[in-house]
């Protein structure tokens, strides 16, 4: 192409600056401010590394844990509910491929406020599930452990996030090569054995992308664990807006907010690494 | 097609039911229970009623949030995509070097936790001591909106024929001429398509207007406020109606998308 360096740049320019000025630069901001103290409501610059040792408090450290252990659970069920749909999309559904993967991708289009609040509609006492679950005559009081639990949290996030793991996977088994299927079936492999030896492995760039798409927001989530777990299943997003909005605790709250970016990056870096198919091309 | 892949893939046809079932139930609920003529929404519904519709029609609050909300997104929407676009273009021409260590940059706020995106710029808006309003709100979502424009519109790139600039190129036409009288029209579904993403993204969004808001409110961040104090049938009527808006604004969205399927090489 005949377009040199000198026309890139100025193509380039507005995206660039405007992340450096309200991305990168406020998340600089609030690396610096978690050194900080507050006092009397002020933010006083000095340098202490208080707002990080707080975190080793039991109770931070609970809520810490307990974050990434749902966000785990929530991508491990995503994963597993959502991978024999991806497949069957790709391999099997012909005809009504599209219109399957409209009906899949049309929640994606409602906000993540409006999911979390459908399962307070669905889960809580006089809600869809219990009044279902009494009808049938599974239980004739309704079952209050649905709701305010660590299981509305989880299968809320895995509700609202699911799309993003099918999508990235239904994507890599679409363009996998019908041939290496042919060939291992040749060589005399059962479809069972063709399925763990060729098309799981090659699958792998599209789980683990699916797998990051759903733990970022899954462990960051603050809407559905403060609307469907109530004070008993606290996640760190739901500390992290305590200190920005009643307390005012900005430089504790960045220290939190750091911490769970640093958590996320250090699980996204595995993921990616997972994710690289070797020995092929 | 032997009987054992018959009953696999009959066993994966029923498991794919289940789970779209699974995704789309919930918000049936919400749209049943908008017209359920009670004041708590508890099985088994009650009569029908528009009741809750005009009560959001009545409301002036709701009514202004629905306005402030338009106006962001639509702020949003002219940012975003004037922006991502630009940038798509602009990966599509540099190298290899650049564009892989150029797009995953550009992507990152796509890989942050929204509440970390508006925290960080609250923080930062409090250091600087600005003052917040709807403003500072379309600063928040558009930089969370132009990643998704990015990635649309560099998609629909990499299926454009790159003789087609050669041949405007040396018949003539300069860069610019290029960009306005070529590629933008080729571009057209992506950069339209991207367009309504980024409006639903934005009008669509709570967290990050939470935390970067003044004392305005748009329609996700009132239903958020509402549900504080419990669950109420407006609430239902509200989300009925963002859902359709919403919904009927990506279905364009695809179809434009895939419409752009006449230029492929």
């Amino acid at each position: 192409m005949r377009t040199g360096r000198s026309s890139i740049v100025p193509l380039l320019t507005p995206a660039t600056a405007w992340f450096g000025l309200f991305f990168a630069l406020p998340i600089a901001a609030m690396l610096v401010v978690s050194f900080w103290v507050v006092a009397n409501y002020q933010l006083v610059p000095t340098f202490t590394l208080t707002n990080y040792t707080k975190l080793a408090q039991p109770l931070y450290l609970s809520i810490i844990v307990r974050t990434f252990a749902i966000a785990t659970i929530v991508t491990i069920l995503a994963a597993l509910v959502g991978y024999p749909v991806a497949y069957y999309l790709a391999r099997r559904l012909k005809r009504l491929r599209v219109f399957v993967l409209t009906l899949i991708v049309l929640p994606l289009w409602t906000s993540y406020l409006v999911r979390s609040f459908a399962w307070m509609l669905v889960l809580g006492t006089s809600g869809a599930f219990n009044w279902f679950l009494q009808g049938i005559g599974v239980t004739d009081q309704p079952v209050r452990w649905f709701l305010y639990t660590e299981f509305a949290v989880i299968i809320a996030l895995v509700h609202i996030y699911l799309p993003f793991f099918i999508l990235p996977v239904f994507a890599v088994l679409d363009k996998l090569d019908d041939r290496l299927l042919e060939a291992s079936s040749d060589l005399g492999a059962s479809p069972w054995t063709s399925f763990w030896t060729v098309t799981l492995p090659l699958s792998r760039p599209g789980i683990s992308t699916g797998c990051l798409l759903v733990f970022i927001p899954a462990a960051g989530s603050y809407v559905s664990p403060e609307l469907l777990g109530g004070p008993s299943v606290l996640m760190i997003g739901s500390v992290i807006a305590q200190q920005f909005g009643l307390v005012f605790e900005y430089a504790f709250g960045s220290a939190l907010a750091l911490t769970l970016m640093t958590g996320i990056l250090i699980v996204a870096l595995g993921l990616l690494r997972i994710g690289k198919v070797q020995g092929l091309k | 097609m032997t009987r054992e892949q018959g009953i696999g893939t009959l066993a994966l046809a029923v498991w794919t039911a289940l789970v779209v079932l699974f995704l789309l139930l919930p918000l049936f609920v919400i749209v049943a229970f908008s017209f359920n003529d009670s004041d708590f929404p508890s099985f088994p519904m009650r009569g029908l009623t528009l009741k809750w519709y005009w009560r959001f029609l009545e409301s002036d609050e709701l009514l202004a949030a629905l306005w402030n909300s338009t106006l962001v997104a639509f702020a949003t929407m002219v940012l975003a995509t004037t922006f991502g676009t630009l940038a798509a273009i602009g990966l599509a021409r540099s190298g290899a070097r650049t564009q892989k260590f150029m797009r995953p940059l550009l992507s990152t706020p796509m890989m942050t936790p929204r509440l970390v995106v508006g925290i960080a710029l609250l923080n930062m808006f409090n250091l600087l001591s600005m003052q917040l309003s709807l403003l500072t709100v379309i600063v928040g979502h558009t930089v969370v909106a132009v990643p998704y424009v990015i990635l649309v519109v560099s998609a629909r790139l990499v299926g454009l024929d790159p003789r087609i600039e050669e041949a405007a190129a040396d018949l003539g036409a300069t860069r610019t001429r290029v960009l306005i009288d070529i590629l933008l029209p080729l571009l057209r579904p992506a950069v339209l398509g991207s367009a309504l993403i980024a409006f639903t993204l934005s009008f669509d969004e709570v967290v990050v207007t939470f935390f970067t808001t003044g004392t305005e409110n748009t329609l996700p961040t009132t239903i958020w406020a509402m549900l504080r104090y419990g669950i109420t049938p407006e609430i239902n009527a509200v989300s009925t109606l963002t859902m359709i808006a919403t919904v009927a604004l990506a279905l364009g969205a695809e179809v434009m998308i895939r419409s752009g399927g006449v230029h492929r090489r």
